[in-house]
């Protein structure tokens, strides 16, 4: 399938090569390496039959569940526009544009990208993409340490968990300390003291309970004490809250699924990394600059390049070859689409929809452990252990939030859910609460 | 010639630059609309709260369909023309993929929906892990890389804790084969290995005598493709894999090159204990213009407990995830690239035992033919019979008249081709690595050959300008030095900046 050869083209090709079977191509592989007898694997399938199996199979999903469930992953709305445009091929089946020439689309998409991300958080320079959040991450915590040269990571503890975990699989324990601090009452202490052994300051904004909080005291702090700061914000929050730039941070990271992804039960998404210039020959992945070519008309190039793989090997910043691009390239069209108004939208509803929610949720005997502080995301608790509950959730239709503790839910919010959408879920919740 | 893969009618039209959509904006107008909010608005105090708004651009959503629809007019892609990229496996993207990862709860699962109403997606991944160590020889399989370097990087972490359970922490040397791809000795690298660097020999396999010179008591582990980076199948490779095996240490592959080996031998027969495969090459995903990939990682049974999870086991009655007792951790925040995953899935279930068992074939079958037809134009730098690629050499010509690779590249790009992979492998001069996959008809492997053969003898003839090429492209040859001196990476970036190494 999708082998076009008939049976005047093998000939052709057979005798080009002066052999009668396909065989004859591996007489130079061991004969007991070879499979004799082929793959053990089901018989091919055309589309048509194929289709009915695919369908029952993403039939076995539950349907139409209605998501109060973020942690850095939010059911945002995706104009078909954005996903259409996405989807041409053009860009979705193209390689890395090595060669420039025939590459202009994606590169110039590519450098819009980055400009956005620049305006956006404020920095100067943004790269081309990186797998996802939770690997971004672990990139700017490496880049903290290769430019301090100092061991310990200082991380806020109020961070997504699977975000932890990776950070924790990619920097070298044997090498470097990480110093997971706790929240006060969900936020970073403000009177924090940063020692002169610290590489990097890592926080989430909002932190994963949901809480936020104006961070620039800290980073002060921190910088004073000559350490890179790490802001993973929250992209469809950034039309509403202070930009990670203004508040004074090194590197913005974000995993930005929320801005022209859909969901993809966590992937391909992307990874947003942003950074000031000085930072630039320590930055991870492809870098898109604009150039000029041999008439002086403006042409798009991937730059810097000394610092990747495929030149500086063993010595480059990163091992990251294949990113996210296409996923990046959503970014771009959606972030367009929305505009300033938009991008302000997604946030205010979001925040207003939580608000109304918070309160219905006390005023019927919920505990709401972040009331004040949260904004779009927060914690509730429940009699039933939070396991119990999301499944019970689940069969009238909710996916509840995600499981923070044993009596903990975290519930997100955003543009998308309706007033009628959040009266249901509380009335479910107590329902399945009080049971 | 009349073949179906060259480009050369595509509508790069030249002309003006295309402004960028920031050029475009202009105050007031919006493409984005929301309901009205239905809930009542209450007051938010929070210092976090921005008293502005964001700068983003303002477009007409006409204006912005037009602006990328013409950007995406000035890119080459897989489903325009022939991509003979060596390396890179650019076959077809089968278009029905689209449209089973664009179904409701496949596209639009949160990552966090527990495992029970999640089922489908679950046995998703058991399909594939199914099919996947099948082919590869392998017992288990994670889809947690998002990509072929942290397939890597996975690989060495897996070693890495397997030699400190065994206390084998002494062993801290990787052996890279000086051919290897640039990820190989970065992941090393990062996994905190010492990377050794080991020779290649006149026929352009790993030079046996050096390998054994190398390996001692601190060898943790061999990194190789097979067929390696020139083309060539390690004929040696159980002496290879035996060698590291008799020192203690683990032997991992490199899947960039499996598309030419599918349903003709299996790494796992070979020797090999670890094997990423990249799915956005040999399993038919789109590579998006430089990525979603996915790198999954197959070990054999002695190593499962080392995976990154968690991973997805089936008991029997449902699928579940399971965080193996000795894992490495996670390589990413959810369960990796699911959508390529599915895609990958889609088409081998279309392929099928029929499909899957002739795939390496026919990907040789092309790319030996190919070689066979260009070995007539210019030399191959190897003679030896190439698997799915093989790498020919235009360094006589550079020396006869001064005739490089790129120019080469350059020129094919505007007869309606993708240039070849140039300059890799590092250790062939003027290096051409043609890759045609299996999906390009004979008459396209044609049509290449006599463009390039058209490209040789107008190169080599009196007063060409070298330099020349491309022509009809919407730019020429770019100044690759500007940016990285005088560092224009975004669009209100105007001030010029001296960087220093």
């Amino acid at each position: 399938m999708f082998v076009p050869h008939s049976e005047i083209d093998l000939k052709k090709m057979f005798e080009e090569l002066s052999i009668s079977t396909l065989d004859d191509l591996f007489t130079h592989i061991p004969e007991t390496l070879k499979l004799n007898d082929g793959l053990n694997v089901p018989p091919s399938l055309s589309e048509l039959e194929s289709i009915s199996d695919f369908e029952n199979l993403e039939s076995k999903n539950t349907q139409n569940l209605i998501c109060f469930a973020g942690g850095g992953h939010y059911d945002i709305y995706l104009p078909q526009t954005v996903k259409s445009l996405t989807m041409r091929p053009e860009f979705m089946t193209s390689y890395t544009p090595y060669q420039a020439e025939i590459s202009q689309g994606i590169l110039q998409v590519l450098f819009e990208y980055q400009s956005l991300i620049c305006d956006l958080t404020d920095m100067e320079l943004a790269n081309a993409s990186l797998y996802d959040g939770a690997t971004s991450v672990a990139e700017a915590i490496s880049v903290a340490i290769n430019k301090t040269k100092r061991n310990n990571v200082v991380i806020s503890n109020g961070f997504n968990p699977n975000t932890k975990e990776v950070v924790n699989t990619l920097v070298d324990r044997n090498k470097f300390s990480i110093n997971y601090v706790d929240s006060v009452d969900y936020l970073f202490p403000e009177d924090y003291v940063f020692s002169q052994e610290d590489a990097a300051f890592v926080v989430s904004y909002p932190h994963y309970e949901g809480s936020a909080q104006d961070l620039t005291s800290i980073v002060h702090n921190a910088k004073a004490a000559g350490v890179i700061t790490i802001c993973y914000a929250d992209p469809s929050m950034l039309g509403i809250l202070k930009s990670p730039g203004s508040m004074g941070f090194d590197i913005v990271v974000a995993e930005g699924q929320s801005m022209g992804s859909p969901l993809s039960f966590g992937g391909p998404t992307v990874g947003w990394f942003a950074t000031r210039k000085e930072l630039a020959r320590l930055v991870p992945g492809r870098i898109i600059g604009e150039s000029r070519d041999s008439n002086n008309t403006k042409t798009y190039v991937m730059t810097l390049r000394a610092r990747e793989q495929d030149i500086r090997r063993e010595k480059a910043s990163s091992n990251i070859c294949t990113n996210q691009t296409l996923n990046a390239v959503g970014s771009t069209i959606h972030l367009s689409w929305l505009g300033p108004e938009g991008l302000y939208e997604i946030g205010y509803q979001a925040i207003q929809k939580a608000s109304y929610m918070k309160q219905l949720l006390t005023d019927n005997n919920f505990n709401v452990l972040n009331h004040n502080t949260s904004l779009r995301e927060f914690l509730v608790e429940t009699k039933k252990p939070a396991e119990e509950v999301i499944l019970e959730m689940g069969s009238k239709g909710f996916l509840a939030g995600i499981k923070y503790d044993v009596n903990q839910i975290l519930v997100a919010v955003t543009e998308k859910r309706t007033k009628g959408q959040i009266d249901n879920y509380v009335t479910s919740l107590r329902e399945v609460n009080d049971a | 010639m009349h073949s179906g893969g060259n480009a050369s009618s595509l509508p790069l039209v030249g002309g003006a630059p295309e402004p960028t959509i920031n050029q475009l904006s202009k105050p007031g107008r919006r493409a984005s609309r929301f309901p009205k909010l239905d809930v009542p608005v209450t007051e938010i105090n929070n210092s976090a709260i921005r008293n502005d708004k964001p700068s983003l651009p303002e477009v007409s959503e006409h204006d912005l369909v037009m602006h990328y629809s013409r950007l995406a007019h000035r890119n080459f892609a897989v489903d325009l023309g022939f991509y003979p990229l060596g390396s890179c496996t650019m076959k077809y993207n089968p278009r029905f993929a689209d449209y089973v990862a664009g179904l409701n709860t496949f596209a639009n699962s949160h990552p966090s929906t527990p495992s029970a109403f999640t089922q489908g997606n679950l046995e998703v991944l058991h399909e594939l892990e199914k099919f996947l160590i099948e082919i590869t020889g392998m017992d288990n399989a994670t889809f947690q890389p998002p990509a072929g370097a942290s397939g890597e990087l996975t690989g060495l972490l897996i070693i890495k804790k397997y030699l400190e359970q065994n206390n084998l922490t002494n062993k801290t040397d990787i052996i890279v084969p000086d051919s290897a791809h640039g990820t190989n000795p970065a992941s090393a690298k990062m996994a905190g290995f010492n990377v050794v660097e080991v020779s290649t020999d006149v026929r352009g396999m790993v030079n046996i005598d050096d390998l054994k010179d190398l390996v001692n008591e601190n060898t943790a582990g061999l990194m190789l493709t097979n067929p390696n980076t020139g083309g060539l199948f390690e004929e040696n490779i159980m002496e290879i894999s035996n060698i590291i095996h008799k020192n203690g240490g683990l032997v991992y592959y490199d899947g960039a090159n499996l598309n030419a080996i599918v349903g003709v031998c299996r790494p796992g027969d070979m020797g090999f204990d670890i094997v990423h495969s990249n799915l956005h090459k040999t399993f038919a995903t789109p590579h998006g213009g430089g990525g979603p990939g996915s790198g999954p990682v197959a070990v054999k049974a002695f190593l499962k407990e080392y995976l990154p999870g968690p991973i997805v086991e089936k008991s029997e009655k449902s699928y579940e995830w399971y965080m193996p007792k000795l894992s490495i951790g996670r390589m990413h925040g959810y369960h990796g690239n699911f959508l390529v995953a599915l895609r990958a899935l889609v088409y081998m279930k279309l392929l099928g035992k029929e499909g899957l068992d002739t795939l390496g074939s026919y990907a040789v079958l092309n790319a030996r033919y190919l070689s066979s037809v260009i070995s007539k134009i210019i030399p191959l730098a190897y003679n030896e019979p190439c698997m799915h690629e093989f790498v020919a050499t235009v360094k006589d010509l550079k020396k006869s008249h001064k005739i490089k690779a790129y120019d080469v590249g350059k020129a094919l790009l505007d007869k309606g081709f993708h240039s070849p992979t140039i300059y890799f492998p590092l250790i062939i001069e003027e290096a051409l690595m043609f890759e045609p996959t299996e999906t390009q008809t004979v008459d396209t492997l044609d049509d290449l050959a006599e463009t390039l053969k058209g490209i040789i003898d107008e190169l080599q003839g009196e007063d060409v300008s070298l330099e020349e090429y491309p022509k009809n492209l919407p730019v020429g040859r770019p100044n690759e030095l500007i940016p990285a001196k005088h560092l224009t990476v975004n669009w209100g970036d105007f001030e010029l900046l001296e960087l220093t190494e």
